[in-house]
C-alpha cells in the first residue's frame, strides 16, 4: 500500500515564523515605539492646553491690577495664540491619516508647541517678577515651579522635550532671582536649576520607563500575532493529519473489503513463510480458519513433502530476490488432506528503506480449470480420432464404388451412392474445421511460416482447385500479371485460404462463369484478389460473414456445402500472417474477396 | 527410388472396415499384393512371413500403438531397413516430425481416399533410395 497523496506533515514551526520569532522580544520596531510616544505626547495635549488657560486666566486676573496693563494684556494675548496654535496642531495631528510614518514630523512640531508653551511662560516670569518686593512675588513664584513640575507628566514621553519646556520656563526666572539683589533670591536663584536638573533626571527616569513599556508591549503585540499564526498553522496541520488519517483508514477499509470479498486467496507471511494474515477465500481454498494457520509456516503446512517447485531453497532465494513472482503453478495441501493445483503471484512487500516487510501470496485453485482444459483436449482428440475413423471406412467405400472399381453401379444407385459420398466428405470438412478453429481459439495453433513467392502459391491454389471448379463448370483465371514478391506464410495454410476463396466462388458463380484472381502491391502489402459473378453477400449477412457458422441462409448452405466455418478460419489465418482480409462489391456484379499480406524486403533474408 | 516396383504391402489395422477398404483400393486400383494384420502383438512375425516392399502402420491401435511397433521393428532383425508409412487420424506436426526422424518413410493421413491411396504409396516409394 501507498501513503496516498496526502502531503507530507510536519509540526515543526516554518522557517518565516522561526525567523521572525527571534528578533520579536526586545527588537521592537522604533518607528512603531516613536508612534506610540508621538501618541502619547498629543494624548496630554488637551489637558495641557486647558491648564494653560486656567493658570493663565489666573495670572492675568492677579497681575491685572499690579502691572503695567498692557504688559499683562500682551501676555494673555500670547497664552491665548500659542494655546490656539497648540490646538491646530492637536487637531492636525488627530486627522492624519499616516501617523506612524509621519511620527518624526508630529514630534518636531510638538517640541516646537513645547518651546512656544515653555517660553510663555518664561516670559511671565521674566517681565512680570517684580524689580522689588511684593506678594505676586510668590505667587508667580509658585506658579512657575508648579507649571514647570507639571510638564513632567506631559512630557514623559521626551525627556529633552521637557528640558526644553522647563528650561525656557526656569532659565529667565532664575535670571530675574540672581540679578534682584536680595540674598534670599540669589540662594533660590542657585537651588532653581539644581531642581530643574533634578526634574530633568526625573524625567529622564519617566522617560526610560516609559520606553521600556512601550518596547514591551510592542514585543507582546509581536509575540502574541506569532503566536495566533502559531496556532493557526497548528490548527491547519492537525486538519491535514486528520484528514490524512481519515484517508488511510478508507483506504485500509477498502483494501479490507477487497481482501474480504475477493474470491482470490490472499495469505500474508514474513520472511519465514510464517502465516501472518489470511483473508476468507484461502480459507474457503484450504479449508483452514486464519486462527489455525496464523503463526505456522507455510511451508511446512500448505504444501506436499514432495512438492518440487516450491521449496524451501526456493522460497530463500525468493526472499533474497525480493522479486514478484507470477503464475506460479503449485500442489497445495488442504486440510482434508486433498491435493489441489494453485497458481500463485506471491509479491514481496518491500517498506522505502529496502526493508521487507512482509510477503503477499495471492492464489487460486485452478484445480477444476485444469481439469476442464484436460477434458476438453480429450474431448477434441476423440472427437477427431474416433469421428475420422468411421468415415474413413464411409468415405473410401462409397468412392471405391462411384470410382467402379467393385463393379458398376447404375441409375439410382450410383446416384445416391454419390450423394453419401458428398455428404460425408462434408462431414469430415467440417470436423477438420471444427478441429482448426479450436486450435485456433485455443492458442495452440502454430504457424510455420517460410519465405516464399506469391504467384507461385497462387498458381498452385489455381491448380489444386481446378477439379472442384470444374464440377461447377465455372473457370479459373488469372487476371493481368501475379506479382511475384516475397511473402512470410505458411504454405499449407494459406493454400487453405485460397481454395475457401476461391472454392466460394465457384460454388456461387452463374454456371460457365469465370473466378478471376489477381495481385496488386501497395504501401508493403500485396493484395490477393479473387472476384466471381456471383449474386452478392446479402446486405443482412456483411457485418457476420467472418463469424462462425455463418451462412447467408441454409437452403443455399444445403444447395452448395460449406461448413459455415471457412471464412472465420481464413479472418484468423490471415491476421496470424500480420495481414487483413476483406470483401467488397464487384462492379458490374458479383463480389470480390481479398486479403493483404506484408510483403517481405528483397534482398533481406530472415 | 528402388529399382524394382511397388507391390507387395503389410498394413497393419486393427478397424475392420478400414481393413476391408483398404484392401480393396490397393489390390483393385493399385494391383498390389497386400497382407492385412489387424492385431498388433503379432505383427512382427506376420510381416516377417509375409516380406512386404513396404509396411503401412495405423498410428492408434488397442493394446501397441503404431509407433511403438516402429520401435519394435527398428529392432528386429529383417525388420531394419523395412521402409514405413504411417496413416493416422490425429497426430500433431511435432509427433509427425518425430516419427519422420525416427525413420519413417511418409505419412499418411485419414480418411484417405482409396482412389489414390495407390498412387499416394507409389509416390513415397519412389522417394526412397
Amino acid at each position: 500500500m501507498t501513503s496516498g497523496s496526502a502531503a507530507p506533515v510536519t509540526l515543526a514551526p516554518t522557517r518565516e515564523a522561526s525567523a521572525r520569532a527571534e528578533d520579536a522580544p526586545g527588537h521592537a520596531d522604533p518607528q512603531r515605539v516613536l508612534a506610540d510616544r508621538v501618541e502619547q505626547l498629543y494624548g496630554q495635549m488637551p489637558l495641557g492646553m486647558l491648564a494653560h488657560l486656567l493658570l493663565g486666566g489666573i495670572a492675568t486676573y492677579e497681575l491685572w491690577d499690579q502691572r503695567n496693563r498692557d504688559l499683562v494684556l500682551f501676555w494673555w494675548g500670547l497664552v491665548l495664540l500659542v494655546t490656539a496654535a497648540r490646538a491646530v496642531l492637536y487637531y492636525g495631528y488627530r486627522a492624519s491619516g499616516n501617523k506612524l510614518l509621519e511620527a518624526d514630523q508630529w514630534m518636531r512640531w510638538m517640541a516646537i508647541s513645547a518651546l512656544a508653551s515653555g517660553v510663555t511662560w518664561g516670559f511671565a516670569g521674566a517681565v512680570f517678577f517684580p524689580s522689588h518686593a511684593d506678594e505676586q512675588q510668590v505667587f508667580l513664584a509658585f506658579l512657575l515651579a508648579g507649571v514647570a513640575s507639571a510638564g513632567i507628566p506631559a512630557y514623559a514621553a521626551s525627556w529633552p522635550m521637557f528640558a526644553m519646556y522647563a528650561g525656557a520656563i526656569v532659565l529667565p526666572f532664575t535670571y530675574m532671582l540672581g540679578t534682584f539683589g536680595n540674598r534670599l533670591f540669589t540662594e533660590i536663584a542657585v537651588l532653581v536649576p539644581i531642581f530643574y536638573l533634578i526634574n530633568v533626571g526625573i524625567a529622564y527616569r519617566l522617560n526610560r520607563v516609559f520606553l521600556s513599556g512601550y518596547r514591551l508591549r510592542h514585543a507582546y503585540d509581536r509575540l502574541t500575532e506569532d503566536h495566533t499564526r502559531l496556532n493557526k498553522q497548528l490548527e491547519q496541520q492537525i486538519e491535514d493529519l486528520l484528514e490524512a488519517r481519515q484517508e488511510v483508514e478508507a483506504s485500509g477499509r477498502k483494501l479490507t473489503l477487497f481482501a474480504e470479498r475477493a474470491p482470490i486467496s490472499v495469505i500474508e507471511m514474513d520472511a519465514n513463510s510464517t502465516i501472518l494474515e489470511m483473508n476468507p477465500a484461502a480459507e474457503h481454498m484450504l479449508g483452514y480458519s486464519t486462527l489455525e494457520l496464523i503463526g505456522r509456516s507455510a511451508l511446512n503446512t500448505l504444501f506436499p513433502a514432495d512438492e518440487a517447485t516450491l521449496t524451501p531453497q526456493w522460497w530463500a532465494e525468493f526472499v533474497a530476490r525480493r522479486e514478484p513472482v507470477t503464475r506460479l503453478r503449485v500442489r497445495c495441501l488442504r486440510r482434508d488432506g486433498l491435493e489441489i493445483m494453485c497458481e500463485f503471484t506471491i509479491t514481496p512487500l518491500v517498506s522505502e528503506a529496502g526493508d521487507l516487510v512482509s510477503i503477499i501470496a495471492q492464489c487460486q485453485d485452478i484445480t477444476q480449470q485444469l481439469e476442464a482444459e484436460r477434458l476438453k483436449k480429450e474431448f477434441t482428440s476423440t472427437l477427431s480420432h474416433e469421428l475420422r475413423t468411421p468415415l474413413t471406412s464411409i468415405i473410401g467405400s462409397l468412392q471405391l464404388v462411384n470410382s467402379g472399381v467393385v463393379g458398376d453401379a447404375s441409375g439410382e444407385i450410383a446416384e445416391l451412392a454419390s450423394v453419401a459420398e458428398r455428404n460425408a466428405q462434408r462431414l469430415l470438412d467440417l470436423i477438420n474445421d471444427l478441429l482448426d478453429i479450436d486450435k485456433i481459439e485455443s492458442g495452440k495453433f502454430t504457424l510455420q511460416p517460410e519465405r516464399m513467392r506469391l504467384d507461385e502459391i497462387v498458381q498452385e491454389s489455381l491448380v489444386l482447385n481446378k477439379s472442384f471448379a470444374d464440377r461447377f463448370r465455372i473457370g479459373l483465371e488469372v487476371h493481368g500479371e501475379l506479382s511475384d514478391v516475397q511473402v512470410h506464410v505458411d504454405r499449407k495454410r494459406l493454400m487453405q485460404v485460397m481454395t475457401n476463396l476461391l472454392s466460394n466462388a465457384a460454388k456461387f458463380s452463374p454456371e460457365g462463369s469465370a473466378v478471376e484472381v489477381s495481385t496488386r502491391r501497395s504501401d508493403g502489402m500485396v493484395r490477393v484478389e479473387v472476384s466471381d459473378r456471383g449474386p452478392g453477400i446479402p446486405e443482412d449477412f456483411r457485418s457476420r460473414i467472418f463469424t462462425r457458422f455463418a451462412q447467408a441462409d441454409s437452403t443455399t448452405t444445403r444447395h452448395k456445402g460449406g461448413t459455415g466455418l471457412g471464412l472465420a478460419i481464413c479472418k484468423r489465418l490471415i491476421e496470424m500472417m500480420d495481414g487483413r482480409i476483406g470483401f467488397e462489391d464487384r462492379p458490374g456484379g458479383g463480389t470480390t474477396f481479398h486479403f493483404e499480406l506484408p510483403v517481405m524486403a528483397d534482398a533481406v533474408s530472415t | 527410388m528402388p529399382d524394382r516396383p511397388l507391390l507387395r504391402i503389410c498394413y497393419v489395422e486393427d478397424d475392420d472396415d478400414i481393413q476391408r477398404v483398404a484392401r480393396l483400393a490397393l489390390e483393385r486400383v493399385g494391383k498390389m499384393e497386400v497382407s492385412i494384420i489387424g492385431d498388433p502383438t503379432v505383427a512382427l512375425e506376420g510381416i516377417l512371413a509375409f516380406k512386404p516392399d513396404l509396411v503401412l502402420l495405423d498410428w492408434m491401435m488397442p493394446v501397441m500403438d503404431g509407433p511403438t511397433l516402429f520401435k519394435r521393428m527398428r529392432e528386429t532383425d529383417g525388420l531394419r531397413d523395412l521402409p514405413v508409412v504411417f496413416i493416422t487420424a490425429k497426430a500433431s506436426q511435432r509427433e509427425l516430425d518425430e516419427l519422420r526422424e525416427m525413420g519413417a518413410a511418409g505419412v499418411l493421413s485419414k480418411p484417405f481416399s482409396p482412389k489414390d491411396l495407390p498412387e499416394q504409396l507409389r509416390a513415397i516409394w519412389r522417394t526412397l533410395p
